[in-house]
């Protein structure tokens, strides 16, 4: 099959390749192997229990997988791997299914591959602050089991919640605090992973650094596409002895935006800075109930760490600068219950936008000098769409969340609301940024591939997956645009 | 969510119902994360996300429940602690309550399945019934192993290992009366009697009325209370739940017209959840809704309604160490959080709070008896988390809970009114009667 | 590329110096030529000699910083531009690459300037590397050119960026021998107002581990943690001559007095305690970074060794009273031998303490050719790496066994 020869599934824009009749008339064969290599619920395979499956956090598109797996150890992925390689089945890894890009979605003819049955922590060492994982164990999870003993792991996007260790390192998910802490990419220290032959390779481990090729940096935010992350190891931090959230009210975003700049010009690297619009702290008060100001129209929340001393001595600093950008409110939590609750609703702050409508939640990084520019296109361009938008997002990083909002069961509005989030990616590209900071391409930012990269540069990446998986078996229909592929780079395992 | 419902199926106020609920949900998967099954089996289909999306499919598709959508139902504890987690407010206590009716009435269960749940429903709810059955199940207890050899029966198994060796008859604070304080009263109430928790437990009954007088306040309990409905209204036996609401209702509407009444008070969080739901359950009903909703909004749970009152300087009792179990019902079906805890520290006990206390004891209602093997797994784990906080004693609101976490570790259980109760005056909780 | 070297490169006739101007030029020059060692300043002579010599490709004329913006914590630059100009540009904007690239030029004794380019080609990183990441972690985006001449972009000067494969981890360690880069996105920080370092003395190094490990667990924000020996200590003037274990503290003064103050009581069952000044604590880790204690002229082997923190002074046992010095907290581990027959040692070492990595970084040319330079991979990711390697360079003109 040929990339132009792919056909929508769904009436929407994305399109997805047309399933391997080949695949599908041999289901019931697949499926009996599956078993035969995972028993008891492991493999789940009726129509009715399937269903749930054909989606993730970008649940405005939806396909059926062929079967989905679960497995328990690394030895029956990498059976599970071998198989369907052979078979030349396409493969979709899964972690806790929370992608926002729709990197978890299935397509007919692939069996889904989950890891929400391995989530043991198997080592926890202090003395050199690593921790062992297993990769569908949720991120929060790390940080729970050594919070008592004063550490934590440092990437928390929004849904650590919910979101496994393996999704985050497919993802090379960020947070909120990864302004001083970096992203998944800079505290991973090593993974186990099975490669779509079946063969388990160690990466890594708690030592720093790799010997050749740095290849845990290239597995790190390859979105399920070069092998399957079973095991991982991780950097574990010391906590700050404090931290306090300090919440800056502003009449203008563009007050908020150059405060931001100027912090950061000044020398000044917070621990976090978040951004929320009007819209947005309406919405996550509503939930969180944390004390946000009302009367603003922009909010910085500004997290500093360190002992009460050095807190002080840093808020100070920032307090001056915030009033050079007139500010109006400065709220310091006053106690850890309300410093929880401020990032309680901030995290929650897209979940919480479900309460007032429906949404798709753009990612766009840009230059901080852009912020102000692209929040004020940002507003027109959804103006223009006859939508609403909410933006809250990492300020210190330039990475936006624009919210847009509309209303899924209206398929007119739902057209606009998805052209609206591509003409917003397309700004963030155009001011110098790119289609996604944190939460990945999958096959939501796919098509705008060609928008930031040239046919060369996609041609290398797509040489380096092949590295990897030459018959494009894992994942295949995510991250590479069909028209960039050509003809000898299928979308499905079998074309 | 996106949803496919036709208008003939919104016509439906249980269906309209569902729509609006499914329509708030945004499936991030945080409710994931918190989910004791889901923790505990690792399918997405043992999660809140998972049963809502069965449960939409069969909803939107008007189909009859199938058995691997009643399975991953019926494996949900209903413990709600997803509407805790869930930031979009997604009301999922409706939804599945409405689900289980759906499968009520169109699915039909195997024979035993049928039969244990007829069972329960017959008993359980009713509080003489409910003693005599334990009394005859002391003289099963021994051939519990013989059933577990066989799967379907494994409930009875369950259910007899359940069965506790002390049953308590009728006494007067668990028959209809009045009780007034010694001086002025300062507020009337009437407690739910309960159906369950009286026979296996009389002792929460009197420490809550002999407490609520010590501080001024009358209890009355009206003739003709009965069992609030949760544990049919949990497998789905709507008329059967109505029916119990609406006996209430009306006894209590009655008592709150006659004499007033300033709260209800409930000791078994269960209820509490269910009777605060009432105004919800019976909202289509023009000749109910009213006086329902008067019912829900007067119930309080016992520690809610503690907390607004002024205590005594509390008795020296040793500053015993207890961890706090918050059950399910109270903590995510009512969101009461932080009362029991301050009643407790303020009567001078020493609280710890258990790790993962989100987390379910696999009590649930009836779930302890119907799927026993994930209810063991769940008390396993909880009893770890409370006993790596090394509590002299262990308090719950909620009689289920105490019987479910009593059952797994040598730790004294007891409700936490009895705790208060001894620290304000009355006696010492029998259970503690080991601890100096 | 040993002096030695260069001067057998100058006399043979049919081994030419391209050296590019331009990207353009750069990708016209691959285009048409083959057999190319792609060098900067050419001060990191490191590597398997694996071959006749080479063309040399030599980036630095494509040299010039194109943007730095102190608001956006980024600065974008060619490649071959060298560090020093680099380090005066961010000076001046009051900010700094946190990775401290290391140079190699005392401990290798080469001459000429070393470039960003080279740093980030290998994946240089100085004693923060443990806290704040590697070069690497810095890396942000690139320009580079592939073995077929094509001119491609990866990355970006955003600080998040998950857009498609992160092709730039691969180019920042590959030692040249993938690609070479024209133009190089990395983040940069503030400069800190002063630095401080809490010296325990008179510890073994078993206890110099504990106390390490012990001051990463606290929040203080150790941003360096090495110990020194007793015969490494002793060429520091800044010291008193016995072992010394040196924890440093970066910040704003009132900060890091606070933080010295926590860590000496935390720290207070070793009694010998010692503070470093601002300017001592520069002269003292710059050397560390720089692996000047082993700069003694001569071409002895030094290894670089990377394991986990708590296996650093289990591998410099193995060698009985060795020549070694820790950094990252007793992870990386510098070590100095006395002849060419330890090869086989030191990698059954790395083995026994639990894995990690060790490089000759220097050594003789003789050496060079005859061992493993780099640590061998295990046979799947070998293989991967060669397919990798085959995506850039499919005709093989760059120097791919470099990292043999």
């Amino acid at each position: 099959m040929t990339a132009t020869e792919m056909t929508s599934e769904t009436s929407s824009g994305i399109q997805m390749p047309k399933p391997d009749q080949a695949i599908l008339a041999r289901r019931e064969e697949i499926v009996s192997a599956l078993k035969a290599i995972v028993p008891g619920e492991g493999v789940v395979d009726n129509e009715t229990e399937m269903r749930p499956f054909e989606t993730d956090g970008f649940l405005a598109y939806r396909f059926m997988p062929l079967a989905v797996v679960l497995p328990e150890t690394t030895e029956q992925i990498a059976q599970v791997l071998k198989y369907l390689a052979q078979e030349g089945v396409p493969v979709i890894p899964r972690g806790a299914g929370t992608s926002l890009s729709g990197g978890a979605i299935p397509q007919e003819d692939a069996v889904i591959v989950g890891l929400s049955r391995m989530i043991k922590i198997l080592d926890t060492n202090y003395e050199n602050r690593t921790l062992t994982v297993q990769a569908g164990a949720t991120n929060l999870s790390i940080s729970d089991a050594v919070a008592s003993d004063g550490f934590f792991y440092a990437p928390d996007p929004s849904s650590q919640l919910a979101c496994s260790i393996g999704g985050n390192i497919g993802m090379n998910s960020g947070g909120a605090h990864c302004l001083k802490y970096g992203v998944t990419t800079n505290n991973l220290l090593g993974v186990k992973m099975v490669l779509i032959d079946g063969t388990v390779v160690e990466i890594g481990g708690e030592h720093l650094d790799a010997p050749g090729l740095d290849l845990l940096g290239i597995i790190c935010g390859s979105e399920g596409q070069l092998g399957i992350v079973t095991e991982a190891t991780v950097r574990l931090i010391a906590k700050p002895a404090g931290a306090r959230p300090v919440m800056f009210g502003f009449d203008t975003s563009e007050d908020a935006g150059a405060c931001v700049a100027d912090i950061i010009g000044t020398g000044i690297v917070p621990v976090a800075i978040e951004f929320m619009d009007k819209p947005a702290i309406d919405i996550c008060e509503a939930f969180a109930k944390a004390g946000y100001p009302m009367d603003v129209n922009a909010l910085l929340i500004v997290e500093v760490e360190g002992s009460d001393e050095e807190m002080d001595d840093m808020l100070a600093r920032i307090v001056t600068i915030a009033k050079r950008h007139k500010v109006k409110v400065v709220k310091e939590s006053q106690s850890a219950t309300e410093a929880a609750l401020i990032w309680k609703g901030r995290k929650s702050a897209f979940g919480a936008t479900g309460r007032i409508a429906d949404y798709i939640c753009m990612d766009g990084t840009v230059p901080l000098g852009q912020l102000p520019h692209v929040l004020n296109e940002t507003a027109r361009i959804v103006e223009s769409y006859g939508l609403r938008v909410a933006n809250v997002f990492h300020a210190g990083d330039g990475n936006m969340h624009p919210l847009i909002l509309y209303n899924i069961n209206d398929p007119i509005e739902a057209q606009k609301a998805e052209d609206c989030g591509m003409d917003l990616l397309k700004l963030c590209v155009d001011a110098g940024g790119c289609l996604t900071g944190e939460h990945g391409v999958g096959i939501e930012k796919r098509d705008l591939m060609l928008y930031q990269y040239t046919q060369e540069d996609l041609d290398q990446q797509m040489a380096v997956r092949a590295a990897f998986d030459p018959e494009w078996i894992l994942n295949p229909s995510k991250v590479f645009p069909f028209e960039a592929r050509g003809n000898e780079r299928p979308a499905t395992g079998n074309a | 969510m996106q949803t496919n419902f036709s208008l003939a199926q919104l016509a439906d106020p249980g269906v309209a119902e569902a729509e609006k609920i499914l329509r708030s949900c945004v499936h991030c998967g945080f409710c994931t994360a918190t989910c004791p099954t889901y923790v505990t089996l690792g399918n997405e289909l043992d999660s809140p996300r998972g049963r809502i999306y069965l449960m939409k499919d069969m909803l939107e598709n008007d189909r009859p429940a199938d058995e691997d959508t009643v399975k991953h139902i019926d494996r949900c504890l209903s413990c709600l602690s997803c509407m805790t987690t869930c930031p979009s407010g997604v009301h999922y206590m409706h939804l599945v309550d409405h689900a289980r009716v759906h499968i009520e009435e169109t699915y039909k269960r195997p024979f035993i399945n049928r039969m244990t749940r007829n069972m329960l429903t017959r008993i359980l709810p009713y509080r003489d019934r409910f003693a005599f059955a334990t009394r005859l199940s002391v003289l099963g207890k021994p051939f519990a192993s013989l059933f577990d050899k066989v799967t379907p029966l494994k409930p009875i198994a369950a259910m007899l290992r359940l069965a506790p060796s002390k049953i308590y008859g009728k006494t007067e604070f668990t028959s209809p009366g009045s009780f007034k304080p010694e001086k002025q009263t300062q507020g009337r109430v009437t407690i739910l009697t309960g159906c369950a928790q009286p026979a296996l437990d009389a002792g929460i009954n009197k420490a809550t009325i002999e407490l609520l007088n010590r501080v001024g306040v009358e209890v009355v309990l009206p003739e003709g209370e009965g069992c609030c409905g949760a544990l049919v209204h949990h497998m789905g036996k709507e008329h059967q739940a109505l029916e119990s609401a609406k006996n209430n209702v009306r006894i209590w509407h009655e008592e709150i017209e006659k004499n007033g009444l300033d709260a209800i008070i409930v000791t078994t969080s269960g209820c509490g959840t269910t009777i605060k739901d009432y105004g919800f359950m019976l909202r289509n009903d023009a000749e109910w809704a009213e006086r329902a909703a008067k019912v829900s909004s007067l119930a309080m749970d016992i520690s809610e309604y503690l907390v607004l009152k002024e205590l005594p300087a509390p008795n020296d009792t040793g500053e015993m160490v207890i961890a706090y179990h918050a059950a399910c019902s109270l903590q995510h079906g009512q969101q009461v959080k932080s009362p029991p805890k301050d009643l407790l520290k303020a009567a001078g006990f020493k609280v710890k709070e258990a790790p993962e206390s989100h987390l379910c004891c696999g009590s649930a209602g009836t779930y302890n008896i119907m799927q026993p093997e994930i209810a063991g797994q769940l008390r396993e784990r909880k009893v770890k988390n409370i006993e790596s906080t090394k509590p002299q004693a262990i308090a719950a609101g909620n009689i289920g809970c105490l019987t479910q976490i009593g059952s797994g570790t040598d730790i004294p259980t007891v409700h936490t009114i009895k705790l208060l109760n001894w620290a304000y005056g009355g006696e010492k909780p029998e259970e503690l009667s080991n601890i100096l | 590329m040993s002096v030695l070297q260069q001067e057998m490169r100058d006399n043979m006739s049919s081994v030419k110096t391209f050296k590019p101007k331009s990207e353009a030029d750069l990708a016209s020059m691959i285009l048409g030529g083959d057999n190319f060692e792609i060098i900067g300043g050419g001060t990191r002579a490191i590597g398997k000699l694996d071959a006749p010599p080479r063309n040399l490709l030599d980036m630095t004329g494509v040299s010039g910083i194109i943007d730095y913006e102190p608001a956006e914590m980024v600065m974008i630059a060619k490649a071959g531009t060298p560090i020093a100009d680099i380090e005066k540009a961010l000076k001046k904007g009051g900010q700094r690459m946190v990775f401290e690239p290391l140079d190699y030029r005392p401990l290798l004794g080469t001459k000429g300037k070393p470039t960003i380019g080279g740093a980030i080609a290998t994946n240089a990183s100085g004693p923060r590397r443990f806290v704040a990441g590697a070069c690497r972690d810095s890396f942000l985006g690139a320009r580079f050119v592939n073995g077929k001449g094509d001119i491609i972009k990866a990355g970006g000067r955003v600080m998040k960026n998950v857009t498609g494969l992160d092709l730039i981890k691969l180019l920042a360690g590959s030692w040249g021998t993938i690609a070479p880069m024209s133009e190089v996105t990395f983040k940069v920080v503030p400069q800190v107002e002063t630095e401080a370092t809490l010296v325990l003395y008179g510890i073994s190094d078993l206890d110099a581990a504990k106390a390490m490990a012990s001051a990463m667990a606290t929040p203080c924000e150790v941003t360096g943690a090495a110990h020194l020996p007793q015969n490494i200590a002793e060429q520091f003037k800044e010291l008193d001559g016995k072992s010394a274990t040196l924890l440093r503290l970066e910040g704003f003064e009132k900060s890091v007095n606070l933080r010295i103050e926590k860590l000496q009581a935390i720290l207070s069952d070793y009694s010998e305690q010692h503070v470093l000044n601002d300017k001592q604590t520069k002269t003292v880790w710059t050397s560390l970074r720089d692996v000047t204690p082993f700069s003694d002229g001569t071409q002895d082997p030094v290894w670089k060794i990377s394991v986990a923190p708590m296996a650093g002074h289990q591998l410099v046992a193995e060698f009985g009273p060795a020549d070694a010095y820790y950094d990252w907290q007793g992870g990386l581990v510098w070590l100095r031998l006395d002849g060419d027959h330890h090869v086989h040692k030191v990698r059954a070492a790395v083995k026994k303490v639990g894995g990690g990595h060790a490089t000759l970084v220097r050594a003789s040319d003789e050496h060079r050719r005859s061992v493993s330079v780099f640590q061998p991979e295990n046979p799947a990711v070998a293989e991967i790496s060669k397919r990798i390697r085959k995506q850039f360079d499919p005709l093989g003109k760059f120097y791919t066994g470099r990292m043999g």
